[in-house]
């Protein structure tokens, strides 16, 4: 394992990528401020995703979409949707709805949780794995993003008068706030920490 | 250089065009050399504004259904989600899927088109960080991705045709991937650095040599 910017009294800036002195407080090529370390990354990070868990329940129970039909109104799910796709026999549809707006925000969170114990030093694993799962939550989130899409697009374009009608349920800006808040989540976890915790264990 | 997942520090070795570095300790990718990379960003940059414009305003779907007949761009779309009871989403969908979109691109027209001829346009520091934190929010192929989800639910009801806007759409789509996955990020520092210098402006201080 190399040693740290760190440990060499170095810091890298995270916008440039330049190497400064570690007492520098903002970078001498760009200026963006400079943290050896975010600060409180676990904190934030645990905060941001309690509060995307807490998003997370009412965008999966209430509707997503009000469907009126023929002065008929349905409200549906977003399982609901995925059950709809299922019976239409569009298997690959209700798989990649089930995916990202099942899925990947409920393994997300527990990767960040996973991340943040790790950094935290309450456990212990193979610094490289928890490398692969920080970059894999980092780059599958916004594809959860999908759902309110679906319901953007079909509440502009389905107002047939009388005949048909659909208009965006509650779960659909709580679905969207979850996705926003586990993404800032992401961003402010501190990998290099888990590194460090690995460094100090490989040296004593 | 300092890898940004696990901090390992790393003598700088150049590398050739095409070729990528990786982290010695967690295997993250280090620095890629990628060849013509502003030429690149730039064309792409510009065809992208193109192709946004043409999401806007060109016939994104016809829908045709029971006599009614229905065309929209992508950006009616939008003001016909506020007019129908969705303010909140088609904020966000017009945030997401045009006004960050566009700022990248711009960003990526303003940093290209000077540093080409290795001039320094003011404030290309606030500009550079502008696109690299733009880049998780940027989410265009998402919202591809929930156009054919929402055809399939709409071929139910009516005869879809797709028009020049939805192309446009995969356009700016590509162009944006090309784009902004064509940066080579210690390149553009290096020529803003050198642009700057160039200048003599004290924008940027450069205190002994181009150590990375
Ligand atoms: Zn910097
Ligand atoms: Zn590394």
């Amino acid at each position: 394992m190399l040693a740290s910017a760190r440990e060499k009294n170095k810091v890298s800036c995270h916008t440039c990528g330049r190497i400064n002195p570690l007492e520098k407080a903002s970078c001498l090529r760009c200026h963006t401020p400079l943290h050896s370390r975010k600060k409180n990354s676990v904190q934030r990070c645990l905060a941001l995703s309690l509060a995307s868990i807490i998003a997370y329940i009412p965008a999966n129970i209430w509707p997503i979409m009000i469907v009126t039909n023929l002065g008929r109104t349905e409200e549906s799910t977003i399982l609901a949707g995925v059950a709809t796709f299922w019976q239409m026999k569009a298997y690959p549809v209700a798989i990649t709805i089930f995916i990202a707006s099942v899925m990947i925000p409920a393994l997300k969170l527990l990767a960040l949780g996973w991340l943040c114990a790790l950094s935290a030093g309450w456990i212990e694993t193979n610094p490289r794995r928890a490398n692969r799962i920080f970059w894999l939550t980092e780059l599958v989130g916004r594809w959860s993003m999908v759902d309110v899409f679906v319901v953007a697009i079909l509440v502009a374009l389905v107002q047939l008068g009388n005949i048909m009608s659909i208009a965006p349920g509650t779960a659909a800006v709580s679905f969207g706030l979850m996705v926003i808040l586990t993404m800032l989540a992401a961003l402010s976890f501190e990998p290099r920490v888990i590194w460090d915790n690995a460094r100090q264990s490989a040296s004593s | 250089m300092a890898c940004h997942f696990c901090d390992s520090l790393h003598d700088v070795e150049l590398i050739e065009e095409g070729q990528t570095a990786y982290c010695n300790t967690c295997g993250s990718i280090l620095y890629a050399n990628k060849p013509q990379s502003l030429e690149r960003a730039f064309a792409f940059g510009l065809t992208g504004v193109l192709f946004l414009l043409g999401m806007l305003f060109l016939p994104f779907i016809t829908m045709e259904a029971q006599g009614n007949n229905l065309t929209t761009s992508a950006g009616e779309t939008v003001i016909r989600l506020w007019l129908t009871g969705g303010p909140i989403i088609s904020v966000a969908v017009a945030i997401f899927i045009f006004i960050l979109p566009f700022f990248q691109l711009a960003s990526l027209i303003y940093l290209c088109l000077p540093l080409l001829s290795g001039r320094a346009f003011p404030g290309m520091v606030p500009v550079t960080k502008l696109m690299q934190g733009l880049q998780s929010w940027v989410m265009v192929e998402v919202f591809f991705l929930g156009t054919l989800v929402s055809l399939l639910k709409l071929i139910k009801l009516a005869d879809i045709t797709l028009g020049l806007g939805f192309w446009s759409m995969v356009g700016l789509m590509l162009s944006l991937a090309a784009a902004v996955g064509g940066i080579d990020k210690l390149e553009l520092w290096d020529r803003i650095e050198v642009a700057y210098r160039r200048r003599k402006t004290p924008d940027v201080s450069v205190e002994g040599g181009v150590e990375c």
